[in-house]
C-alpha cells in the first residue's frame, strides 16, 4: 500500500495545483525563465469549435511576483462574450506551499474559418499564440459550454469563496475510479495493458489503495507511468467532464484461459483544502470489476509455451579449439512476447562431445506491447574426438498471437574443428579454466610409481586385537591366581611395603647384637613376610631356594650354643636378603 | 602336488607379479608423457584405469591432481591430491597444493574437512599407530607371560603393564577415526543437488566445486550427501568423487 501510494505522488503534485479550471483543450506555456518567480500559461478548453459555440480562455499565473492585471492578449475572428473572472488558489502540500491565480475568459467567434488567441504578455514572459479552428454550427454540447470553469457561479457569494464552499464538498465532489484494460479477447500468454485512471473535477491531496488490486490468472509486470501533461487530459465520464490522470498501470499475462475477473479495487481520496475553513475531506472510490475473455494455447511437440513474436539464432564463441578444451555454444532468443516465461532451452546433443547444462542470461525490458528482448542460454560443449564436431539445428516453436498458429523456428547447423588427438571414451571431462598456480613452465610430475605397501589392520581388525590382547592379559592374572602363586610361579607376590619391612627386619639381624635365636627367628620372620606360606608341592627353583634357607635358619636357631655364631648368622641374612631380593 | 610343480607354479606367480608391477610402472610413465605433450584427457584416463586396477597412491594422485588442473578441472585436482593425502597423509607438497587449490577455488578450511574425526584417522595413518598398537600388544603380552613364569618377574610385569598402557593409547586414535563418515569431493561446476536419486529427479541446490562434504548413503551411480550448508539431497557419482575408495569406472548418464 505505502509503495503504490509513493508511486502516485508525482501525480497529486500536479493534481492540487491543476484541477481548478478543468478546461485546456489546448494551451501554451512561457518559456522558461530562470529569475522569474512565476510561470504564465494559457489554456483553451477546445482547438476545433462551432460559430454558435463558445470557447473558455484560461489564463493562469503559478508563483508569487506576478504582476496583479494580466491584460487580455490580441484576439483575432473572436470577441469577449464574458469575464474576465478571476480566481485564487493556495495549496499547502508535504509542507511546500503554492499559490495560483487564474483568469478566465468567454469568447465568442466570429465567423467560420481561423481564429487565434495571441501571447499573453506578463512581468517580461509571455505564451505561445493558440489557434483554433471555427466551423459552421456548434459541434459542442450545450452542457459543456454551460459548465462552470470553477464548479462554482463566479458571480457568487464572496464570502462563501473566501471561507469554502460547504462542509459537504467530499460527498458532493465528482471523482471517479476506473480500471481500463487494453483489450478484454486474448490468448493465454498475451499481454494486456490495465490502466487505472482518476477522473476528478476537484482537487486532489491524497491517494492511496483502501483495497488493492487482486489479478489472480494473471502473470502481473509493473509498467511506468504514462508520460501525460501534469494537468492530465480531458474526459468524459457518464456525460460528465473531467480531468483525468493515470494512477497505475500494469501489464497483464493471462496464465490460464477461461474468464477471468479482476474484481473491483478501493481507492480513498483525499481532497485538498479550497479555503481557510475547508477541511479538504476524504472519499472512497471502487473501480468496476473488468472481465477478460481468455483462450486457450493450441498444444503442439515441442511447443516452448513463448507467445508473440521471435526469431532464434545460434553461435559459438570460436571456430576451432584444441582437444580437451571447450567452446561456448549460444542459443539466442529474441523478440517480443511472455519470454520470461520461457526457461528451458531445447535439448542439445552434439555427437561426439559433451555437453553441459546451459545457464540462462536475460535482456528484457517491459513495455506496453509485451517483455521484449531476448533470452540467451549458453551450452558449455566439450569435444572429446578430433576433427569436425557438429551442432545440429536447434529448434524453438512459439505462438504468433497474430497469425493464430504456432510457428517452428531453427537455427542453422554449426561445425566446430577440434585439433589433436582421441580422447578415451567415458572420460569425465570439464571446462578448461585458468588453473591457479602454475600457469607456466613444465608441471611438477613425480616419476616413479610408489608402490609401497600400504597394508594396515584396519579398524576391525585392531579392534579385535585388542580385545583378544586384553583377554590373554587376563588369562595369565587369573591362571596365577589360581594356583595360588605368585609370578614367576613360585607363590604369592609380597607387596612392596611387606618387602621392604622384610629387608630392614634382616639388615637388623645382620647388624645388631642379639642371641642367636633372636636372629634366626627374625630372619625366619623376614622370610615368612616376604614368601608366606610355601606350599609342600610346590617344587620351584623359588621354593627350593627358600626352603633350605629356612632349614639353615631353624638349624642355627635350635642348635646348641657351642661358639660364635654371628658370623653365620650374618651369613645367614645376607641370603636371605638375596633370595627375598630376587624371588620376592 | 609335486615340489617340482609347487615351485614351477611359485616362480610363474612371481614372474606375473613382477610382470604387472612392471606394467604399471610403464603405464604411469606413459600417462606422464601424455602430460608432457599437453594431452590432459588421455592422461588423465590412464592416470585412472592405473588407480582402478589397483596401483593406487600418492604419487599417482599426485600426477593425476597436475594435469587436471592444468586441464582447469579444479575440482577434480583438489579430488585427486586429497586422494593422495588419503593415501600419503605425510606428504607434505600435497598439502601445500591442497591449501593452494582450496584459496584458488575460494574455499574455506571447514569446507574440505567436514568430519573432524577424520583428521584422527590421518594421523594415525600417518604414524601408522595401528601398527604400533599392534606391537605394542604383542610387547606387553610377552612381558606378562615371562613374569608369568620367573624370568624377572617384576620388570617384566612392568613392561607388560606399561606396554599395554600405550598400544592402548596408539588403538584408540585409529578406532576413534574409523567413526568418521566418509565423505566424497566435488569434481564438478555447478553440480546439482537433486531430491532422488533418479537423472528426473528435482534440483535442490548447487555444490560447490571442491567442497567436501558427508556421504550418508548411496544408490547406484548415486551418492546421498550433505553440503557444508547443511542442505541433503542426491548428488551424481560422476559430480562428486570419494574419498575413502579408489575411482569408479566413470558412471553412465
Amino acid at each position: 500500500m505505502r509503495a503504490e501510494r509513493a508511486g502516485f505522488g508525482g501525480v497529486l503534485g500536479a493534481l492540487v495545483l491543476l484541477l481548478g479550471h478543468p478546461g485546456g483543450a489546448g494551451g501554451a506555456q512561457s518559456p522558461q525563465n530562470r529569475d522569474a518567480q512565476f510561470t504564465l500559461r494559457s489554456e483553451v478548453d477546445a482547438r476545433k469549435i462551432g460559430l454558435q459555440d463558445q470557447l473558455q480562455l484560461t489564463i493562469t499565473v503559478e508563483g508569487s511576483g506576478a504582476p496583479d492585471e494580466i491584460a487580455l492578449p490580441p484576439l483575432v475572428n473572436l470577441d469577449v462574450a464574458g469575464g474576465p473572472f478571476s480566481s485564487s488558489q493556495f495549496s499547502f502540500v508535504n509542507g511546500r506551499t503554492s499559490q495560483s491565480r487564474s483568469f478566465t475568459y468567454v469568447l465568442q467567434p466570429r465567423a467560420a474559418g481561423k481564429a487565434e488567441i495571441g501571447a499573453v504578455q506578463a512581468g517580461g514572459q509571455s505564451t505561445q499564440p493558440i489557434a483554433v479552428e471555427v466551423v459552421a454550427g456548434s459541434i459542442r454540447p450545450r452542457e459543456q459550454q454551460r459548465q462552470d470553469p470553477f464548479g462554482r457561479d463566479p458571480f457568487g457569494d464572496p464570502i462563501e469563496e473566501m471561507f469554502g464552499r460547504g462542509r459537504t464538498r467530499a460527498q458532493s465532489a465528482r471523482v471517479q475510479m476506473e480500471a481500463m484494460p487494453s483489450r478484454t479477447r486474448l490468448h493465454v500468454g498475451e499481454p494486456l495493458v490495465l490502466t487505472y485512471w482518476l477522473y476528478t473535477q476537484a482537487s486532489v491531496a491524497d491517494l492511496q489503495f483502501k483495497e488493492a488490486p487482486q489479478f489472480a490468472g494473471f502473470w502481473v509486470e509493473d509498467l511506468e507511468r504514462e508520460k501525460t501533461s501534469p494537468s492530465g487530459e480531458p474526459a468524459t465520464l457518464e456525460g460528465q467532464s473531467y480531468r483525468r490522470f493515470p494512477i497505475l498501470r500494469k501489464l497483464l499475462f493471462p496464465t490460464k484461459a477461461g474468464e477471468l475477473t479482476i474484481p473491483s479495487s478501493v481507492f480513498r481520496i483525499g481532497l485538498a483544502r479550497t479555503g481557510f475553513f475547508d477541511a479538504g475531506g476524504t472519499l472512497e472510490r471502487p473501480t468496476k470489476p473488468v472481465t477478460i475473455t481468455v483462450d486457450p494455447l493450441p498444444d503442439a511437440p515441442g511447443f516452448s509455451g513463448a507467445v508473440g513474436r521471435f526469431k532464434a539464432t545460434a553461435s559459438l564463441d570460436r571456430e576451432s579449439v584444441p582437444l580437451g578444451e571447450a567452446a561456448t555454444l549460444r542459443f539466442r532468443v529474441e523478440g517480443t512476447g511472455n519470454l520470461k516465461w520461457v526457461e528451458r532451452a531445447p535439448e542439445l546433443h552434439v555427437a561426439g562431445a559433451k555437453v553441459f547444462p546451459p545457464q540462462a542470461k536475460s535482456d528484457l525490458r517491459t513495455s506496453e506491447s509485451g517483455v521484449s528482448g531476448s533470452r540467451t542460454w549458453e551450452f558449455v560443449v566439450v569435444p572429446e574426438t578430433s576433427g569436425e564436431v557438429k551442432v545440429p539445428p536447434l529448434a524453438f516453436s512459439y505462438f504468433d498471437a497474430a497469425a493464430g498458429r504456432i510457428v517452428s523456428v531453427a537455427t542453422e547447423p554449426l561445425v566446430l574443428r577440434v585439433e589433436g588427438g582421441t580422447v578415451a571414451a567415458g572420460l569425465p571431462a570439464v571446462p578448461a579454466a585458468s588453473a591457479p598456480g602454475r600457469a607456466s613452465g613444465a608441471l611438477p610430475l613425480r616419476s616413479e610409481l610408489d608402490q609401497r605397501s600400504t597394508w594396515a589392520p584396519g579398524s576391525r581388525l585392531l579392534a579385535s586385537a585388542v580385545v583378544l590382547g586384553l583377554v590373554l592379559h587376563v588369562g595369565l592374572w587369573g591362571l596365577g591366581q589360581r594356583r595360588g602363586a605368585g609370578y614367576g610361579g613360585e607363590g604369592r607376590t609380597a607387596s612392596s611395603r611387606s618387602l621392604r619391612q622384610a629387608l630392614r627386619e634382616l639388615e637388623r639381624a645382620a647388624r645388631e647384637p642379639m642371641s642367636k635365636e633372636q636372629a634366626a627367628a627374625l630372619v625366619e620372620k623376614a622370610l615368612g613376610e616376604a614368601f608366606g606360606e610355601i606350599a609342600d608341592g610346590d617344587d620351584s627353583a623359588r621354593a627350593r631356594g627358600v626352603r633350605a634357607l629356612l632349614d639353615d635358619v631353624r638349624f642355627v636357631r635350635y642348635a646348641p650354643q657351642l661358639g660364635d655364631y654371628s658370623e653365620k648368622v650374618k651369613d645367614l641374612a645376607a641370603r636371605a636378603a638375596e633370595v627375598v631380593r630376587r624371588w620376592a | 602336488m609335486g615340489l617340482r610343480v609347487r615351485a614351477a607354479l611359485a616362480a610363474g606367480l612371481l614372474l606375473a607379479a613382477r610382470a604387472t608391477v612392471a606394467s604399471g610402472a610403464d603405464r604411469f610413465h606413459d600417462a606422464n608423457e601424455l602430460v608432457r605433450t599437453g594431452d590432459y584427457p588421455r592422461a588423465i584416463a590412464a592416470y585412472g584405469e592405473l588407480a582402478r586396477s589397483g596401483s593406487e597412491s600418492a604419487t599417482l594422485y599426485w600426477n593425476w591432481a597436475q594435469a587436471a588442473s592444468a586441464r582447469g578441472a579444479l575440482g577434480e585436482s583438489l579430488w585427486a591430491l586429497l586422494r593422495a593425502r588419503e593415501l600419503d597423509p605425510g606428504d607434505r607438497a600435497v598439502e601445500r597444493d591442497v591449501d593452494r587449490l582450496r584459496q584458488a577455488l575460494n574455499l574455506d578450511k571447514a569446507e574440505i574437512a567436514p568430519e573432524p574425526l577424520a583428521v584422527a584417522s590421518r594421523f594415525a595413518r600417518r604414524f601408522r599407530l595401528d601398527l604400533v598398537a599392534l606391537g605394542l600388544l604383542v610387547v606387553s603380552l610377552l612381558a606378562h607371560a615371562a613374569a608369568r613364569l620367573g624370568i624377572a618377574p617384576r620388570a617384566g610385569l612392568r613392561v607388560a603393564w606399561t606396554a599395554l598402557a600405550l598400544a592402548l593409547a596408539a588403538a584408540a586414535v585409529p578406532l576413534l577415526g574409523s567413526f568418521a563418515r566418509p565423505t566424497a569431493a566435488v569434481v564438478r561446476r555447478g553440480a546439482p543437488l537433486v531430491d532422488a536419486a533418479s537423472p528426473s529427479a528435482s534440483p535442490t541446490g548447487t555444490l560447490r566445486e571442491g567442497e567436501v562434504v558427508p556421504v550418508l548413503e548411496t544408490s547406484g551411480d548415486w551418492l546421498r550427501v550433505e553440503d557444508n550448508a547443511g542442505a541433503r539431497g542426491w548428488a551424481h557419482a560422476g559430480d562428486v568423487r570419494r574419498l575413502d575408495e579408489a575411482p569408479q569406472p566413470p558412471p553412465q548418464g
